[in-house]
């Protein structure tokens, strides 16, 4: 007699925890221990149909050590490829980061919801982000300068805790180096070097002195739960409505699709109701975070 | 989701213990598992010789072997059925490297049709009410397929004990809900009532085992079960939807976020629960360049559950591990989909070797949920939530 404890033998059919194969086509590595991977899908039907939003999400699987839940780090402007950016913490971290160029990972996605690019249509819009908190950010930022002639004035805050911990280095030089984008780069007190010539002060301080106008102007945060929280009294006295500032959650989740139950907060459930949230909305949540 | 379509209840027919044996091996000759609680198979033939079950009263639902039939008596089985359909583990494919290549193997496991025979009424209503979550937008295959492949025949319960609450939300200990047939234990045998043309189907396939059903047993039939009703509604009565809307507007209130006091985090109570459906999904590695992803049954009562790679944890001490699972119980899931994520079955109070009692906790907050100046406080604060 059996209870069913274990069911050894997986099922003949597709479930949708299965991922598609991917390709690891290029390798950057942004810090010491932060690293991006451009993959491509194996399947060349799925490598023409497979959009997304900004600010959508996927399981990422390296086989034998599990998935993990990153952002999408590159914009749906620009399809065939897309990237993840990942710090090494953890088992399945530190095995993506075992793979190389030309081999094989898992990805199911897109899941979630993104942020309201085209409702900013006319806006200025402002960034701000800290240490690894710039992927999903990146690609807002890319998804607009793509799209240039759609917004307003487009301005970046980005800092780290130290010169060595700010990603993306060879875009944060091309978005400083463009006419049409205000760049403020900064970090942590005591995290310069000699050769540093940003800013030094913590990202919400620094915010506070660009100051940018508030008036027809949407915000995007996105950074460690500390400096998210002291960035939003910063953007409400620069007269930001909650309404207009947009963060996106960072949560353990398994499942991605609503199943799972890891990644519920009051009644919402991250990875179907958000990870992207208005101040409004995250406001409105208990502080489980 | 069940694709099986309610029907009225049809007239009970009747179905005498003799009968038993024989309706079970039918159905597992026409290719059926069938499922019932039994206690363990016998350790020896010593044991079996003595009437000796191993692990004495541990009483389970199983998948019976031929020549067993299901014990159609009281007792509650140790866990509830939602392994079923929700294996405690489960592999959901295999992998396997070829060089810089992987290649994703399904494997051959099919569902058979199945029969489950006496099952609590509370575990039966919580398919249904899992139904829910398995297929808001995405559409969970395994358990829709076990769901489909599954007809469900409850056993009225007599009510165990005084952990049993089914009436409080919204369930009666003959409530037929996620079931295609109800049993109803007389003198003699069942009454045998479908509720879905499933449920039809079994017993007009198996005519010839059934009887008509005397008018004194189904008499006898409706006087247990009211009886049954009016003992159970008498260990806990709440407003289930004040006690929904309280805790949403009480996130903060001393009487929830102190909840886990006793509690030591062990999770038990969502192992023996039939509505926890919170999982996991792991790598297992077989040797070399190959493996298996399974998911298996979680809880939110442990730490690990929301531990950020940071190491920041957003549920990082019991209290709040609690409340999360009477919040998201009797709150989130009655919000979200309409239905309370328990069917008063007991398990939870019953197991937890700390004594976390979920009939205490539900009576205090409805004490709390009923009075007037809290309720006050909640709709004039917009709720601290």
């Amino acid at each position: 007699m059996s209870t069913p404890a274990i069911a050894r033998e997986p099922r003949s059919g597709p479930t949708i925890y299965e991922p598609s194969l991917m390709t690891v086509v290029d390798l950057v590595d942004e810090t010491v221990d932060t690293r991006t991977l451009r993959l491509e899908f194996k399947d060349e039907g799925l490598r023409e149909s497979f959009a997304f939003k900004a600010g959508q999400f996927g399981e990422y699987s390296a086989f034998g050590a599990g998935e993990s839940t990153f952002c999408i780090a590159s914009p749906p402007t620009r399809a065939g490829a897309l990237e993840c950016t990942f710090k090494t913490v953890g088992k399945v971290t530190s095995a993506l980061r075992e793979l190389d160029v030309g081999d094989t990972m898992g990805f199911r996605g897109p899941y979630g919801n993104w942020f309201p690019v085209d409702d900013w249509r006319g806006k200025n819009v402002l960034f701000v982000a800290g240490g690894i908190g710039l992927a999903p950010v990146r690609c807002v930022i890319w998804n607009v300068l793509d799209r240039r002639d759609e917004f307003g004035d487009v301005t970046i805050v980005y800092g780290a805790r130290s010169v060595g911990d700010l990603v993306y280095r060879r875009e944060l030089e091309e978005w400083a180096g463009r006419a049409d984008v205000t760049m403020v780069t900064t970090v942590d007190p005591g995290g310069e070097t000699p050769e540093w010539d940003g800013r030094v002060g913590f990202v919400p301080t620094v915010l506070g002195e660009v100051a940018p106008a508030s008036k027809d102007a949407v915000a995007v945060v996105c950074g460690p739960p500390i400096m998210i929280k002291f960035s939003f009294p910063v953007l409400d006295g620069l007269g930001f409505a909650d309404d207009d500032v947009f963060t996106t959650l960072e949560m353990r989740m398994k499942c991605g699709v609503g199943k799972c139950g890891r990644c519920n907060i009051g009644q919402v459930y991250v990875c179907k109701d958000g990870p992207v949230f208005s101040a409004t909305e995250l406001k409105a949540l208990p502080p489980e975070y | 989701m069940s694709a099986a379509r309610q029907t009225a209840a049809a007239a009970p027919v009747f179905l005498a213990e003799g009968e038993l044996e024989a309706l079970v091996a039918e159905l597992a000759a026409a290719g059926a598992e069938v499922i019932g609680a039994t206690g363990a198979a016998p350790a020896s033939p010593a044991a079996a010789a003595a009437g000796n079950e191993r692990g004495g009263p541990s009483l389970d639902y199983r998948v019976l072997p031929p020549g067993v039939a299901p014990r159609l008596l009281a007792g509650m089985p140790r866990l509830s059925l939602k392994g079923f359909f929700l294996p405690q583990a489960e592999a959901l494919f295999g992998w396997r490297q070829h060089g810089a290549d992987v290649e994703i193997e399904r494997g051959a496991a099919a569902t058979r049709p199945r029969v489950a025979l006496g099952v609590k009424p509370c575990d039966a209503a919580a398919l249904e009410i899992v139904d829910q979550v398995m297929n808001w937008d995405y559409a969970d295959e395994p358990w829709n397929e076990r769901r489909a492949a599954t007809t469900v025949f409850t056993l009225a319960c007599a009510v165990e004990d005084s952990s049993c609450f089914c009436a409080a939300v919204g369930l009666a200990p003959d409530a037929t809900r996620g079931a295609d047939g109800l049993l109803t234990r007389v003198t003699g045998g069942w009454l045998v009532e479908t509720t879905t043309e499933k449920g039809a189907a079994v017993v007009a396939a198996h005519a010839e085992r059934f009887a008509a059903a005397p008018p004194a047993l189904v008499d006898e039939g409706a006087e247990s079960r009211r009886a049954a009703r009016e003992r159970v509604a008498a260990n806990l009565e709440i407003d289930a939807g004040s006690v929904r809307d309280w805790i949403a507007a009480h996130f903060d209130d001393p009487l929830l976020a102190a909840l886990g006091v006793r509690c030591h985090g062990c999770g038990a109570c969502a192992s023996v629960c039939p509505t926890c459906h919170c999982f996991d999904i792991v790598d297992e590695t077989e040797g070399v360049g190959r493996g298996t992803r399974r998911r298996q049954w979680d809880t939110c009562q442990t730490g690990k559950f929301t531990l950020h790679a940071s190491g920041h944890n957003p549920r990082d001490d019991q209290h709040a591990r609690f409340r999360q699972r009477v919040n998201h119980k009797f709150s989130i899931y009655p919000l979200r989909f309409g239905e309370v994520l328990c069917t008063g079955c007991g398990r939870c109070s019953r197991e937890c070797h700390a004594g976390q009692d979920l009939v205490e906790i539900l009576a205090a907050i409805d004490v709390a949920a009923r009075r007037p100046e809290t309720a006050a406080v909640g709709a004039a604060d917009g709720g601290e939530a």
